[in-house]
């Protein structure tokens, strides 16, 4: 692609994008124009239905855009086409709110089912699959099933899952949304060592403590438009 | 592609289905039995065709004693008519041979038929029988045409197609062809369904699995194809009892029942049999294989 070099200084970047739904009047991403560069750490604040999801399915292409761009890793998503969607999802890890793990699989077979669906042979599923439950701190629970775990462990097997492939891009759905404080930093921790490692990281939260305590980028949505991006910034306007 | 992966990925599924996966099994395995006897059926009635064929022949029966056609005019036929028939039909173009069977010849070939039935070969003589000209057609459904022009000539008392009456009969195998290719095409459009809910199912109970493979970037074809191989493999399953039914057929009904009791005719062959398998399988796969392909890029989206 011709745009190829430019476009690379931001690893995801949304051009005028808006995204309406047919069965809502206001569209929940209205002309949104937002930059994030290669390996930094962006949190997407803003209450419920302020246009977070929306903001993070555009860069999976789970949705398509009503007009605008959206470019991940230098490629224009409207001009990918349908067989390269996985491609594009191979280079983007997903953590949610629920884990979303597979419950009658163990924890090493989580990991490893992501790595096994994209085609990997398994002496590399068997080499890589250990390192990152070290990584996530989980050496040594390879065994257990996932409802034998506290939330907190399981949301770092989600995210032993998400970066088993080192994607570029992590993308982080609320994932301390159902987990109490000290667990929530745990996970904030893992997820500031794997953004270290280079991995882009976009967030999106309703945990102000977190986001004050981090001191990172933060963009605001409300009712689908930014209304904020500041480079180290707080949850709300305080700071 | 990790076949051991795919491989369980499809055992699970099955095993969680069971119940479906039976009934898909069981409505293939019956329309494609069935459809596997029609063609069976159709074989039939080719082999029978071939067989009787070439024996059947065209007789033209002349006038004897008691005739009562009016061709006859009460008597019986002449030397003069029989000479001038046998010159005619010897110059008809469809005509391959003509042998004459006097009323002696007709009795002794009588006695031979019936000679199970003394009863009725005591009370014939002779002179009962009609005398007859046994026509050998080139072409066997050219008899409109030798009927046309001998049935009413003087002398002709008759003029009678063997073949008709295998023709009755070949009606009765073609309706029972029909009838199995209908009930076959009903049972496969039930299979269809069948098929369509039970991936359906399959897709809907593994949506948790199948949304981590989107998720992670698995292709299309890897998350699809689990689902596809169970349906080609319910459908091959049931294509196997269908071959099964089929081979039961041929060896219990047809060569232990049919053929010690109607010896006189030809019947279909085991080659026959083998020759219809492979088709009972690739409509097995096809069908199987189709159905699921619709259903999943209606229900599984990537």
């Amino acid at each position: 692609m011709a745009d190829a070099p430019v476009a690379w200084v931001f690893v995801i970047r949304l051009d005028n994008v808006t995204k309406s739904f047919p069965t809502s009047t206001r569209p929940a991403l209205d002309q949104v124009n937002v930059d994030i560069d290669k390996g930094e750490f962006a949190f997407l604040v803003g209450s419920s239905g302020s246009g977070k999801s929306t903001f993070l399915r555009l860069l999976l292409k789970e949705e398509i855009p009503t007009s605008g761009k959206v470019h991940v890793a230098g490629k224009d998503l409207s001009r990918l086409s349908r067989w390269k969607v996985p491609a594009l999802r191979r280079s983007i890890g997903c953590v949610f709110q629920d884990f979303r793990l597979l419950p009658n699989k163990t924890v090493f077979q989580n990991v490893a089912f992501a790595l096994e669906v994209i085609g990997k042979p398994r002496h590399i599923v068997d080499a890589v699959v250990p390192e990152v439950l070290e990584l996530v701190g989980l050496d040594g629970k390879g065994k257990r099933l996932p409802n034998e775990l506290s939330g907190g462990e399981q949301q770092r097997v989600a995210v032993a899952r998400a970066f088993v492939n080192r994607p570029m891009i992590l993308i982080a759905d609320e994932p301390t949304g159902n987990l109490d404080p000290n667990t929530s930093v745990g996970i904030m921790k893992l997820l500031d060592r794997i953004n270290r490692t280079g991995t882009t990281v976009v967030m999106a939260t309703h945990d102000a403590a977190i986001v004050n305590s981090m001191r990172r980028r933060v963009v605001e949505l409300e009712d689908g438009k930014v209304i904020r991006d500041q480079a180290r910034g707080v949850y709300g306007f305080a700071g | 592609m990790r076949a051991q992966f795919v491989l369980s990925e499809i055992g699970i599924g099955l095993r969680r289905n069971l119940t479906m996966t039976i009934a898909v099994v069981v409505t293939v395995a019956i329309s494609l039995a069935l459809f596997g006897s029609g063609l069976l059926i159709r074989k039939q009635v080719e082999t029978m065709k071939d067989f009787w064929y070439d024996k059947v022949e065209v007789s033209v029966y002349l006038c004897g004693q008691a005739s009562q056609e009016p061709s006859c005019a009460g008597q019986p036929v002449t030397q003069e008519q029989r000479d001038q028939l046998l010159a005619d039909l010897r110059a008809t173009p469809q005509v391959e041979e003509v042998f004459y069977e006097s009323q002696e010849e007709a009795f002794v070939h009588f006695r031979e038929q019936f000679q199970d039935s003394p009863d009725l070969v005591e009370n014939v003589t002779a002179e009962a029988l009609p005398e007859s000209f046994r026509v050998k057609l080139r072409d066997p459904t050219q008899f409109e045409v030798v009927a046309g022009a001998f049935q009413g000539r003087p002398g002709v008392e008759e003029v009678q197609d063997q073949k008709a009456l295998l023709e009755g009969f070949f009606n009765v195998l073609n309706k029972m062809q029909l009838l199995a290719l209908i009930i076959a095409g009903v049972q496969v459009m039930a299979a269809l369904l069948l098929i369509s809910n039970t991936i359906r199912v399959a897709a809907y109970s593994r949506r948790r699995e199948t949304g981590i493979m989107r998720l992670v970037g698995a292709s299309n074809l890897y998350i699809q194809l689990p689902f596809l191989l169970e349906g080609v493999l319910a459908g091959l399953v049931g294509a196997g009892f269908a071959a099964g039914a089929l081979v039961a057929l041929k060896k219990f009904l047809i060569d232990d029942q049919l053929k010690p009791t109607f010896a006189f005719t030809a019947f279909v062959g085991w080659e026959d049999v083998l020759a219809i398998l492979p088709w009972l399988f690739l409509t097995g796969a096809l069908l199987a294989g189709l159905s699921s392909f619709v259903t999943l890029r209606r229900h599984l989206r990537v």
